[in-house]
């Protein structure tokens, strides 16, 4: 297994995505400092809000690691041919797939990690301390990375086609999850504690103290002489049902990619 | 000693396709065995149920006497594969690809690393053993592949159309590749649709066609039936041609050209021979005797309907 990641890592740092997802991380962290000081905003001298501030766009950097680095790894296989040279190997799938889960998640976490690093540091230089409960909001990204990366790999395992694969990975993530997220919360005022990027919301809610909870408060508009309320609510994820969730999509999906990849013929 | 590939009512099915159909099959250690048939007729789906990249829906498959389906771990830890033109990470080097396979089969590192220098050196590549994959041409590739196969010094060697793909002279290497490798005590199953490389390459031939086996018998006992281009010095009179018509082993004569005649014989060597004497005592004065098609080609078209090839 140590072999296949090995390998797949050292695919990946030649490869183009990984030098995407720097640049990407750069022009992040390049707007978030550069940018304020050029406008004559200022820093936030506040440590919390600064620090998650900066990581407003961990989301989006995670749902580009695992479209990157999940959502063709297994499909690359068949599709490319490259596993008609792997796959007569006296190795069993699973083994194969471990390992490259592995080197996927390894790339995904450095690379959120050097976010962390870039934002830690930061804030140290410019407000003198480091926000509390930065650490726990590293850890619930890694647990997200693990939870959409399974999922990556489940569409991965199933798709015949890289692109299809890819783009519902991305998708999924970036505009399908987070539309029934603001639908559930703004429209049909109920909460989407499953989904998996409701979940990830506590990767940035760690930052308020105390941590929220949900609301709901009854606006009223008058106009024509009518007078209407609006119910308006507002939903967070609790922290253990939202890792109890990210933990059920790691598992679900990363079982189902496992098995999926194991009977699925070339 | 036991079989090298026992092929036991093989069967696989695509929905309603049949793609193989109780193939039964046995390849003793040491030889080298062609594969032919047409496109679809099964070729590929056998190896790859050999490999293990298909599960058979009837059925056993052993190498070695391992069962490929419950045990493909053990069968595959004695075969070296190239199926079908497999791509190779063109982000890796073919040292790189061989030490990640090596290491993929529990093979030590240094021993990796000498039998890495061996195999790029049998197949040419040992020049571009530090170079990326991916400028690579399909030939090369190729090459590279068969020396995957080779790396761990495996007993059975599986080629799914070794040839296709190249250029002429990457056809000829390979060619001559596996003519090396015949030498060895490898046991060699290589799918192909060239008659003329089977022919030269193999011991012995198998033919599928639509899933099912028609023939499996060695090159030599296949090439005792075929039609043979005999051309006289002189014209061919009706007369002897209706005397070469009657001669024992000779299923029937054509007159292609004023002096030459299209004979279907049937019989070995000796039977050959015997006819040419006979024609020679009917006063035919022969310039030149020889096949007018290889003996598998001929086979081949008379099992497998035109349509199909």
């Amino acid at each position: 297994m140590a072999v296949v990641t090995k390998y797949e890592l050292l695919k990946y740092l030649r490869g183009k995505r990984l030098l995407i997802i720097v640049v990407l991380l750069a022009i992040i962290l390049i707007l978030d400092l550069v940018v304020p000081p050029t406008i004559g905003s200022g820093y936030d001298l506040n440590p919390t809000t600064f620090t998650s501030g900066m990581l407003n766009d961990i989301g989006i950097l995670i749902v580009l690691c695992a479209t990157f680095f999940g959502a063709d790894a297994i499909v690359s296989e068949f599709e490319q041919k490259t596993g008609h040279l792997l796959f007569p190997n006296a190795v069993k799938r699973h083994v194969l797939v471990l390992g490259k889960f592995i080197a996927s998640t390894m790339i995904s976490v450095g690379a959120v990690a050097l976010y962390y690093a870039v934002t830690v540091i930061a804030v140290v230089v410019i407000d003198g301390s480091i926000a509390q409960n930065t650490s726990l909001s590293f850890l619930y990204a890694l647990a997200y990375v693990f939870g959409i990366l399974a999922i990556a790999y489940l569409f991965s395992a199933i798709f015949r086609s890289s692109v299809y694969s890819i783009v519902l990975t991305f998708f999924t993530f970036f505009l399908i999850l987070p539309i029934i997220d603001a639908t559930g919360s703004s429209i049909a005022h109920f909460k989407p504690w499953f989904t998996l990027t409701f979940a990830s919301g506590i990767i940035l809610d760690i930052f308020q103290q105390p941590y929220p909870v949900d609301a709901t408060r009854t606006v009223g508009t008058t106009f024509a002489n009518m007078t209407r309320t609006i119910t308006v609510a507002t939903y967070y994820p609790s922290v253990a049902q939202a890792l109890a969730v990210i933990f059920v999509y790691f598992i679900i999906g990363f079982i189902l990619a496992m098995y999926i990849t194991k009977r699925r013929e070339m | 000693m036991t079989d090298a590939i026992v092929t036991e009512n093989l069967s696989k099915q695509f929905g309603q396709f049949d793609a193989l159909k109780d193939l039964n099959l046995t390849i003793e250690p040491g030889i080298c065995v062609g594969y032919l048939g047409p496109n679809g007729a099964g070729k590929t789906t056998t190896i790859k149920i050999l490999t293990s990249l298909l599960r058979p829906t009837g059925g056993k498959a052993f190498l070695n006497g391992i069962d490929v389906v419950r045990n493909p771990k053990e069968a595959l830890a004695s075969v070296g594969a190239v199926v079908e033109t497999p791509q190779l990470y063109p982000q890796l080097t073919p040292a790189e690809i061989l030490s990640y396979l090596g290491q993929l089969r529990g093979l030590d590192r240094d021993v990796i690393r000498e039998r890495s220098v061996a195999v790029l050196n049998e197949v040419k590549m040992l020049d571009s053993a530090h170079k990326r994959m991916g400028d690579f041409s399909t030939g090369m590739k190729q090459r590279v592949a068969i020396a995957s196969a080779l790396l761990h010094d495996p007993s059975i060697l599986i080629f799914d159309e070794p040839t296709i793909g190249l250029d002429p002279r990457g056809m000829i290497e390979v060619r001559k590749l596996i003519m090396q490798l015949k030498e060895r005590d490898f046991t060699i199953f290589m799918s192909s649709h060239l008659l003329y490389e089977v022919q030269e390459v193999c011991d012995k031939v198998a033919i599928v066609d639509k899933g099912t086996l028609l023939v499996y018998d060695t090159v030599a006992n296949l090439s005792i039936a075929g039609e043979a281009l005999l051309t006289a010095v002189e014209p061919i009179t009706a007369q002897q041609c209706a005397f070469v018509q009657a001669l024992p082993n000779v299923r029937s004569v054509k007159r292609v050209a004023t002096s030459e005649l299209l004979i279907t014989v049937e019989g070995g060597l000796s039977e050959q021979s015997d006819l040419l004497d006979h024609i020679k005592s009917l006063g035919i004065r022969v310039a030149f005797y020889r096949p007018a098609r290889s003996a598998i080609e001929d086979i081949y078209l008379r099992l497998v309907p035109e349509e199909e090839s």
